[in-house]
């Protein structure tokens, strides 16, 4: 299983580097411009995006073991809707015991912080995560695909709002 | 009667408001329609040259602010149509000239004698664009298929949005070169639209008699062999509320290589 997905994982980095080397004029214009509108869109600069994109992996991986360079966090356009796609290219899943001692080093961080109310949340995305590595079928050489949760979605539109009303 | 102002926008410079402007202007006036131009991009004039009217200039909108002259005094007529006129901008002041509530007062007169007042906005979101926006209650943003232009297209929609005056804005896009769209070196119309999201009214080809037109002080829509002139003309005609189809931009080309097939032909036979 783990081969497998290894073996995938590099088909398809080469598949990538294959497509991006033809990619024409017009759609590196495209990509490009839909990149540079979601941040002005959004007031989201680059380094609040990489900051962001620290504090997941740092979050995500106290469940999985995952390709951290390659974790991809990028605004598309989903419609009328901004839409935050997080790419996490799971590497293997975490046993039992690996996940109880980082939640409980978490934990004893957390009482210094004094705030636990997030415990709850990171399950929910544990096992979210957990099921997506059991379904994900032998062949699909993409990374697991994570549409993130409605009120991340609902921020972004909120934040595309004010935006809008400042000016 | 009561007058539809329209506002013509587009953030970056050089992407042909003007020039939008004086060809929608001329369009509609031909049409039938009375039509005025405002110019407002203070200090930077230009839609007088592109209508050939700057030798009669003789007051400007700066002049009717500070009530040197009456607002029909600064109408100058076009030369060739008496239906459509032209408030020029000042050249020798600055954006600071004319205020919001003076722009709004001035369009708030011209509709009650005109059926469209075309306001030709300056390049990029200060006060000038502000000015220009406040007496508009519809809005053209032209761009080009390239990216800073499209950028900023974007942002000036953002800000449009933000207005409440503004009830609709419709996207001109020019200077659209369909070889390079076809070997895909340029983003297409559909790219363009779906990126922005906007509605077109719209589609303009390059074309190098917008040069000769500019030089001569004669709007393209007067040549009616000329493509970009036929889609100005349709974009006029939507305005109206006609329902015009697109151009079909490759078949000039197709003619182009008709053209280009017989001579070659001819050539071939000589041999």
């Amino acid at each position: 299983m783990i081969l497998a997905n290894l073996y995938n994982k590099v088909i398809g980095f080469f598949r990538q580097t294959e497509t991006q080397e033809t990619e024409s004029a017009k759609e590196t214009a495209c990509n490009r411009l839909r990149v540079v509108l979601m941040q002005d869109r959004t007031n989201l600069t680059p380094e609040l995006m990489e900051r962001m994109r620290k504090e997941m992996v740092e979050l995500l991986s106290k469940y999985v073991e995952m390709d951290k360079d390659a974790l991809e966090l990028n605004l598309e356009q989903d419609g009328d809707q901004v839409a935050l796609m997080l790419s996490i290219p799971v590497i293997r899943a975490k046993d039992e015991e690996e996940i109880k001692a980082a939640l409980e080093e978490e934990e004893t961080k957390e009482e210094i912080k004094d705030e636990d109310e997030s415990l709850e949340d990171e399950k929910d995305i544990d096992e979210d995560i957990e099921e997506d590595i059991e379904e994900m079928p032998e062949e699909n050489s993409d990374p697991i695909e994570e549409n993130e949760e409605e009120d991340e979605k609902e921020s972004s539109k909120e934040q595309l709002k004010d935006k809008k009303d400042r000016e | 009667m009561s007058g539809r102002v329209i506002v013509i926008t587009s953030g970056k410079g050089g992407v042909g408001k003007t020039t939008t402007n004086a060809n929608i202007g001329t369009a509609l006036a031909r049409a039938g329609k009375k039509v005025v131009m405002i110019d407002t991009d203070l200090g930077l004039r230009n839609l007088d040259l592109l209508l050939g009217l700057e030798n009669r200039i003789v007051y400007t909108i700066v002049d009717v602010v500070e009530e040197r002259c009456k607002l029909k005094q600064a109408l100058v007529k076009d030369k060739k149509n008496p239906n459509l006129c032209l408030l020029a901008a000042a050249q020798t002041r600055d954006k600071t000239a004319v205020t919001e509530e003076q722009l709004k007062d001035i369009c708030e007169k011209l509709k009650k004698d005109f059926d469209f007042i075309l306001v030709d906005c300056p390049a990029g979101i200060e006060q000038g664009f502000q000015n220009a926006v406040a007496g508009a209650s519809e809005a053209i943003v032209v761009t080009t298929p390239e990216m800073s232009a499209v950028r900023d297209a974007d942002r000036i929609i953002g800000l449009l949005e933000a207005k409440e005056e503004i009830k609709s804005y419709k996207l001109l896009l020019n200077r659209v070169r369909p070889n390079l769209i076809k070997s895909n070196d340029m983003m297409s119309v559909d790219d363009v639209v779906e990126i922005l999201s906007a509605e077109l009214i719209g589609i303009i080809p390059e074309d190098t008699g917008i040069i000769t037109s500019t030089n001569k002080g004669e709007p393209i829509v007067n040549d009616e062999k000329s493509l970009a002139g036929k889609a100005y003309n349709n974009v006029a005609r939507r305005i109206i509320g006609e329902d015009v189809p697109f151009l079909n931009l490759e078949e000039p080309q197709g003619v182009m290589a008709k053209i280009k097939k017989f001579f070659s032909g001819l050539t071939g036979k000589e041999k």
